[in-house]
């Protein structure tokens, strides 16, 4: 296989190709396609510019559009949480007032409690007169019944109804003045007394 | 002596365009315009219409003769933009026509030898051709300049620019290829 035979084989290859079709260039035609390569050159990159700028316009306007219509949608979210938080707040408040006025029911409850427990001390008074009364009552008729002694006797049944006359001790004293008094002239022989001291003690 | 006359009468075209007589490019059109368009076919795998690149070419030499300073031929200078443009065309072709031009390669081609025997009918040169044209262009360039232009050694390497050897050394790498794409036929 030699250079020869490749070099005969394409030559033929290209003869049987036939001849290019005939080409009619002159001045004119070169200098029209000059022409029109320089329109082209100049043309095609200001459209591109113009399709670059118009897409870049487009795209602004349309990037501005959403941005307000983004800046809408946050003032709309931040009245929304506004509202929210004010509803929070007046419900807080509510609530926080609710728990304020239990809390001081509550402490309005255990002062009540409190204050029941506590006794009446107008009562309390009144039970240590009497129970006061009573003791002198006592006394009296232990030293008039018990140590004879009369006279103090009378005098401490005088000193009680004159200290602690609303009492029923009083009307005691009273009863025991009355019966010494009627003593005096229904003693018997025996020296006996008609009270009798047990009488005082069933009553307290 | 022929050569020398034709180089003498090119450096008289272009000094007359040069000096603004237009009738000197027409003379120019008329003398290589046929060269370059069989050359044009040739590199771009014989489509037969080739008056894009043609009236490129000539566009490209309006343009740039005033800058040729006859250091080579006017041929050798017109086969260097002609050689230029074949490779821009084609790239911008690959480029349109990428997925169709992988469509056509897929297809299979016919090894088939002629039903009657005869050794090159018009299908052995088809191959041929597609041979050729399926080279790449730095072994398609030489082949085409060498054996179908049937250039010197020297001149096809000055139009490539390249050296000499490396001009030899592609034409060798391409002929082995060729041999490969074509034993079937080279041995007949």
């Amino acid at each position: 296989m030699t250079e020869d035979k490749i070099q005969n084989l394409l030559q033929k290859a290209d003869e049987t190709a036939g001849r290019p079709t005939p080409v009619s260039i002159n001045l004119s035609t070169v200098r029209h396609r000059a022409n029109h390569k320089r329109i082209v050159s100049v043309a095609v990159p200001i459209a591109a510019a113009a399709v670059i700028l118009t897409t870049v316009g487009l795209w602004g306007l349309t990037a501005r559009n959403v941005k307000t219509q983004q800046q809408q949608k946050i003032v709309s979210l931040q009245d929304q949480i506004r509202q929210l938080r004010a509803r929070a707040d007046a419900t807080f408040n509510l609530v926080h007032e609710a728990l304020e006025n239990e809390r001081k029911q509550q402490r309005l409850d255990e002062l009540q409690a409190q204050l029941a427990s506590i006794p009446d001390p107008i009562e309390e008074i009144r039970e240590q007169v009497d129970k006061t009364a009573f003791n002198l009552v006592y006394q009296a008729d232990r030293m008039y019944r018990e140590l004879n002694l009369k006279r103090s006797a009378i005098q401490t049944y005088k000193r009680v109804i004159e200290l602690f006359p609303e009492t029923q001790w009083a009307d005691v004293a009273r009863q025991r003045l009355l019966e010494i008094k009627n003593s005096r002239y229904k003693k018997d022989s025996k020296g006996d007394l008609l009270w009798k001291p047990q009488n005082v003690h069933s009553s307290c | 002596m022929v050569v020398m006359a034709e180089t003498i009468d090119d450096e008289c075209l272009v000094r007359q365009f040069n000096q603004g007589d237009n009738s000197a490019f027409d003379g120019i059109v008329k003398k290589y315009s046929a060269d370059i368009a069989v050359l044009a076919n040739r590199l771009l795998g014989w489509p037969g219409d080739v008056e894009d690149v043609v009236q490129d070419v000539f566009l490209a030499v309006f343009v740039g003769l005033k800058k040729f300073r006859c250091e080579c031929s006017l041929k050798s200078w017109l086969f260097t933009i002609t050689i230029n443009k074949c490779r821009t065309y084609r790239y911008k072709r690959m480029l349109r026509l990428k997925k169709f031009s992988k469509a056509a390669d897929k297809m299979p081609r016919s090894h088939s030898r002629a039903a009657d025997g005869q050794l090159m009918d018009s299908e052995t040169f088809n191959r041929a051709r597609h041979a050729v044209t399926a080279l790449p262009a730095k072994y398609r360039e030489p082949i085409v300049l060498r054996y179908l232009q049937q250039l010197s050694i020297t001149e096809s390497s000055r139009i490539l620019g390249i050296s000499e050897n490396l001009l030899q050394v592609r034409l060798n790498r391409a002929r082995k290829r060729l041999r490969r794409e074509l034993a079937e036929l080279l041995e007949e």
